[in-house]
């Protein structure tokens, strides 16, 4: 699966620079793999020791043009689903064309850590590497690498803040299936830290799924209570906090929704009940591929430009 | 000093002398003055008073008051100008203060530092005190001659305006004189000519009779002749007879005396009685005609009386002269002709044929060639005619000249009136039932006070009832317009206020559905629960006949618009945009000719469509807008709906629209609609 990190998008940065680490107790050393120019701006991809993961972690930067982002000034992080790695958004979503005229930021990390050399880690496709469902995993073999949600929440963006000066005040989330889940659960269990959400066909209620099921299970253990800190429909019935602008495009030819994996109509009878702004709309004839991201992706950084740009 | 003051006496003993060298005399009068002032004298100030005094003295004595300020040198006519000094007289602490600081002189032997502006002489500022300046006005020398120079300058100004009033007044008179001697010329000309006619035609009289007479004597001396001759001839037969019977008598032979005496004594008993006329064939008198002099008589009369005046001629009409029910009419005379008064003849003129034109003419008296006719209509056109008279007659009346008044202000239409943050369209009345030439509108841009309204910018040469008019955005405008024919531009019209915040406009009522019924404020749409029998409702050519609909009147403008519309969770409605002519039998979003967003309630949930061309993308919105913001977008050709409390995105229509569409508004279950107008745009509606 792939997750979507929708880049941070630094104000009056023209170059980024590589830092040492200025806090001890985080390694902040960043090596860069990849620099290309793209859409005015460059994409880049840097590696990094993480604390958090307790491995080498790559995540993609896309840096807008230096005028637009002078005239914007406005930070986002995103994420990607299943099986995917950083590059899978940055090569496929066609997001850097929006991003440059948003004067947005984008940071795509990879979906979970690699080379933990952890038992049965690369056994299947929705479990493991590349499906690390952004949770904090409780349970062994997985509790000291499979991090994500730390990782999403904490380390990366502390990260991005102290090497690219863009602004921590100004961030949004947003992902493709289980990185949909990933950017709803981050926005509903932080309420405020993030200024805008949006998703493409996410993983609504991942507790009434078998990826979710499998997955959670896994990393969390059987008792479900503890599941419900990462559902998004479960967060959404109990949200409070300064309204969220939901926006979620799911493909209505989707393979998962009709295999009941995505079950959007949870979320939104939940977000009906509490109140939480969603605008979902079904778009009809695509499917769960990066065809569909891509034909959306625009509308989706139009809509976190508005909330951060404002 | 002596020898100063000696020259001084000379010279103004010889001012007395001769007035002729008084110009002569100032300068070196003045001179002195100077040199008294500037030379440090021993001398004190008593002594220095008198060559001023003396001066002062030949200057009023000589009348020299014009020429006299040019020759006074700088720094010398404060002596020079006494007077005003009354002024002054209220003592002054501080000059007091000033005047002790200024001082320069310590001692008699120093030059005069102060000035007493009450006994007009310089004096020491020391001795104020105790001196016999103690209670007068004494200020510091160089404040004194400030002061007097400045009366001075006002009085010099002051004469300056007499002097040029005396100008004119004198250029007047010379108009006058030059005036009079033309007219008195004109005058004389005038009778010259008039006795030279007199006299001719007494003259040609005069022959007239002459001749007449001698052909009368002619006559009688001829007649005179002929009986004289008469006379003469008989007195010759006569004779005759006589010397022959004296020849007869004297005749010895009796024989031959009887033989020949009877036929004599025949003709002379025929002689003897035959009576002579004796009488004149002629009369002795001649036939004098009684002169007939009337004429010249006339003639001499009209020498002294001035000929009635010609007709005057009518001025065309002066632009902005008029008002709505006056007219200002002006005529001219001919110069050479004397009025005592004229008449001043008007008429209305109806282009409508059918009313008869004959109407009296209405009359009035003038004494000046300009008369301002009251009370008559708005926008109508008059005709004037005017007569001169004086004592000798009455011209013939003037051609005639048609004024018209100006029409009647136009009245804004306030709900027909729309406007955008870059224009608005406002639209009025005429005002007047006669068509006008054209329109014009001024627009006030108000300051950041309301109270201070900055230049008028005009549009001019409207030729319908509406205008639109470019504006920039976020000001507020004050808006006239007046009406305009040839006599002028009427009064403006009752102001009408625009607002550039937002887009504004209002609905056109023409287009309701009859069951929809639209609130006094025209801004609020019901559909009440009453079920109106169809065959009551009445359905215009433009209302909507299925669609609980009404349209809006939006600005004819391709900007960006925005508006907004409050709703009742439990209504369905339909809001969006349609072409004007979108069909009206059908339902809003139905065809391609209308956009809109539409709510419908099911058991279950709230579903919301965004229908063009009766399809709608399937979208969920989980939270329910109660004001929804459309904002319409012509270059970007998109329509995009928001929740306005959260300003969430909730869809965009990409179309281009070819025409101008209106906001449509429809019920589709009882309940109201509430339109918000005037809203400036929420910065987010450009980031969709």
């Amino acid at each position: 699966m792939m997750e979507e990190d929708a880049g941070t998008s630094a104000r009056r940065e023209k170059r980024f620079r590589v830092q040492t680490s200025e806090k001890s107790d985080v390694s902040m050393a960043l090596v860069q793999v990849s620099s290309n120019k793209c859409c005015g701006g460059y994409q880049k991809v840097f590696e990094h020791d993480s604390s958090e993961l307790k491995c080498k972690m790559k995540f993609a930067i896309y840096l807008p043009p230096k005028d637009l982002v002078d005239l914007y000034g406005a930070d986002v992080i995103t994420k990607a689903g299943l099986t995917c790695t950083e590059q899978n958004f940055i090569t496929k979503a066609g997001s850097q064309q929006a991003a440059a005229e948003h004067g947005i930021i984008l940071v795509a990390p990879d979906t979970s850590p690699r080379g933990c050399n952890i038992e049965g880690e690369d056994e299947s496709w929705d479990f493991g590497t590349g499906a690390g469902f952004y949770v904090n995993a409780t349970q062994e073999p997985w509790k000291t690498n499979y991090r994500m949600y730390a990782y999403i929440t904490e380390e990366l963006p502390r990260l991005v803040n102290s090497n690219f000066a863009a602004d921590a005040e100004r961030v949004g989330v947003s992902g493709h299936s289980m990185g949909g889940h990933g950017a709803l659960i981050c926005a509903l269990k932080n309420p405020g830290k993030y200024k805008s959400v949006s998703a493409f066909a996410p993983i609504c209620n991942p507790m009434q799924c078998a990826w979710g099921q499998k997955a959670f299970a896994g990393y969390l253990g059987p008792d479900k209570s503890s599941w419900e800190a990462y559902d998004a429909t479960v967060l959404a019935g109990a949200y409070s906090g300064p309204a969220l602008d939901i926006l979620i495009d799911q493909g209505r030819d989707d393979q998962f929704l009709s295999a009941s994996q995505l079950l959007p109509d949870n979320l939104i009878a939940a977000c009906s009940q509490s109140n939480i702004p969603v605008v979902f709309r079904l778009q009809q004839g695509y499917d769960h591929s990066y065809y569909f991201v891509f034909s959306f992706i625009s509308d989706h950084i139009k809509h976190h430009a508005k909330y951060l740009n404002a | 000093m002596d020898l100063f003051g000696g020259t001084l006496d000379v010279i103004t003993e010889e001012m007395t002398v001769s007035d002729d060298e008084d110009r002569v005399e100032d300068r070196p009068t003045a001179f002195m003055d100077k040199y008294i002032e500037n030379t440090t004298m021993h001398a004190t100030g008593v002594q220095a008073t008198v060559p001023v005094s003396s001066f002062q003295r030949f200057s009023v004595d000589t009348n020299e008051s014009l020429h006299f300020e040019p020759f006074i040198p700088e720094g010398e006519e404060n002596e020079l100008t006494p007077g005003n000094d009354d002024v002054f007289l209220t003592e002054n602490q501080d000059e007091s203060k000033e005047l002790m600081e200024g001082r320069t002189a310590q001692s008699e032997s120093d030059s005069p530092d102060a000035y007493c502006t009450d006994c007009q002489t310089p004096t020491h500022a020391f001795k104020k005190p105790t001196g016999p300046h103690k209670n007068h006005r004494v200020i510091l020398m160089k404040k004194a001659a400030q002061e007097i120079k400045n009366d001075i300058s006002k009085t010099r100004s002051k004469l300056e305006e007499k002097i040029t009033q005396m100008e004119n007044f004198v250029s007047n008179l010379e108009e006058i004189f030059i005036t009079v001697e033309e007219n008195f010329g004109r005058q004389e000309q005038n009778l010259e000519q008039h006795y030279n006619d007199v006299l001719q035609t007494l003259a040609h009289r005069y022959d007239e009779r002459a001749s007449a007479q001698e052909d009368e004597k002619k006559i009688k001396l001829e007649s005179l002749y002929n009986q004289l001759i008469g006379c003469g001839k008989m007195m010759d037969d006569s004779k005759e007879l006589i010397e022959q019977a004296q020849a007869l008598y004297r005749n010895e032979n009796k024989y031959a005396f009887l033989q020949r005496v009877m036929p004599i004594m025949k003709r002379i008993e025929g002689l003897a009685k035959e009576e002579v006329d004796l009488k004149i064939a002629t009369s002795l008198e001649f036939d004098v005609p009684a002169a007939d002099l009337s004429d010249v008589k006339q003639m001499m009369d009209t020498i002294n009386a001035v000929p009635a005046p010609s007709a005057p001629v009518m001025n065309p009409q002066i632009p902005n002269s008029a008002t709505c029910t006056s007219l200002r009419v002006c005529w001219s005379l001919f110069s050479d002709d004397t009025v005592e008064y004229y008449e001043l003849y008007s008429r209305p003129i109806f282009e409508d044929i059918t009313v008869e034109s004959d109407l009296e003419a209405s009359k009035v008296k003038v004494k000046e060639t300009h008369y301002t006719v009251t009370d008559l209509l708005s926008n109508a056109q008059y005709e004037f005619w005017v007569t001169a008279t004086n004592t000798t007659g009455i011209s013939p009346a003037s051609e005639k000249a048609v004024y018209m008044t100006v029409p009647s202000p136009p009245v804004i239409k306030p709900r027909e009136c729309t406007s955008c943050p870059e224009a608005a369209l406002i639209r009025w009345d005429s005002g007047n039932t006669n068509p006008v030439d054209s329109y014009t509108l001024e627009l006030i841009e108000m300051g950041a006070e309301s109270s201070t309204s900055t230049a008028t910018e005009s549009i001019v040469a409207i030729p319908t009832c509406e205008c639109l008019i470019q504006l920039q955005p976020g000001k507020c405008y004050l808006i006239y317009v007046r009406a305009v024919n040839i006599g002028g531009p009427s009064e403006r019209s009752q102001s009408f206020t625009v607002s550039t915040t937002g887009t504004l406009f209002h609905l056109m009522e023409d287009t309701a559905h009859p069951c929809l019924s639209v609130s006094e404020d025209g801004f609020t749409m019901f559909y009440t629960d009453e079920e109106l029998p169809l065959s009551e409702m009445v359905f215009g050519d433009n209302t909507f006949a299925r669609c609980v609909a009404v349209l809006g009147d939006l600005i004819p403008v391709r900007a960006r618009h925005y508006w907004e519309v409050e709703v009742d969770p439990h209504t369905e409605y339909r809001i969006g945009v349609a072409y004007e002519d979108t069909q009206r039998n059908a339902y809003l979003g139905g065809n391609n000719s209308s956009w809109c967003m539409r709510h419908v309630l099911t058991p279950s949930r709230h579903k919301y469509e965004f229908l063009h061309n009766g399809w709608s993308p399937d979208i969920r919105i989980t939270s329910h807008p109660l004001r929804i913001g459309m904002a319409l977008d012509y270059d970007k050709g998109t329509l995009s709906f928001f929740n306005a409390d959260l300003g969430q995105h909730l869809f965009t229509f990409q179309c281009q629209f070819l025409h101008y569409v209106h906001p449509c508004f429809a019920l589709d279950n009882p309940g109201a609609l509430a339109l918000k107008n005037g809203i400036k745009a929420p910065h987010y509606v450009t980031l969709v």
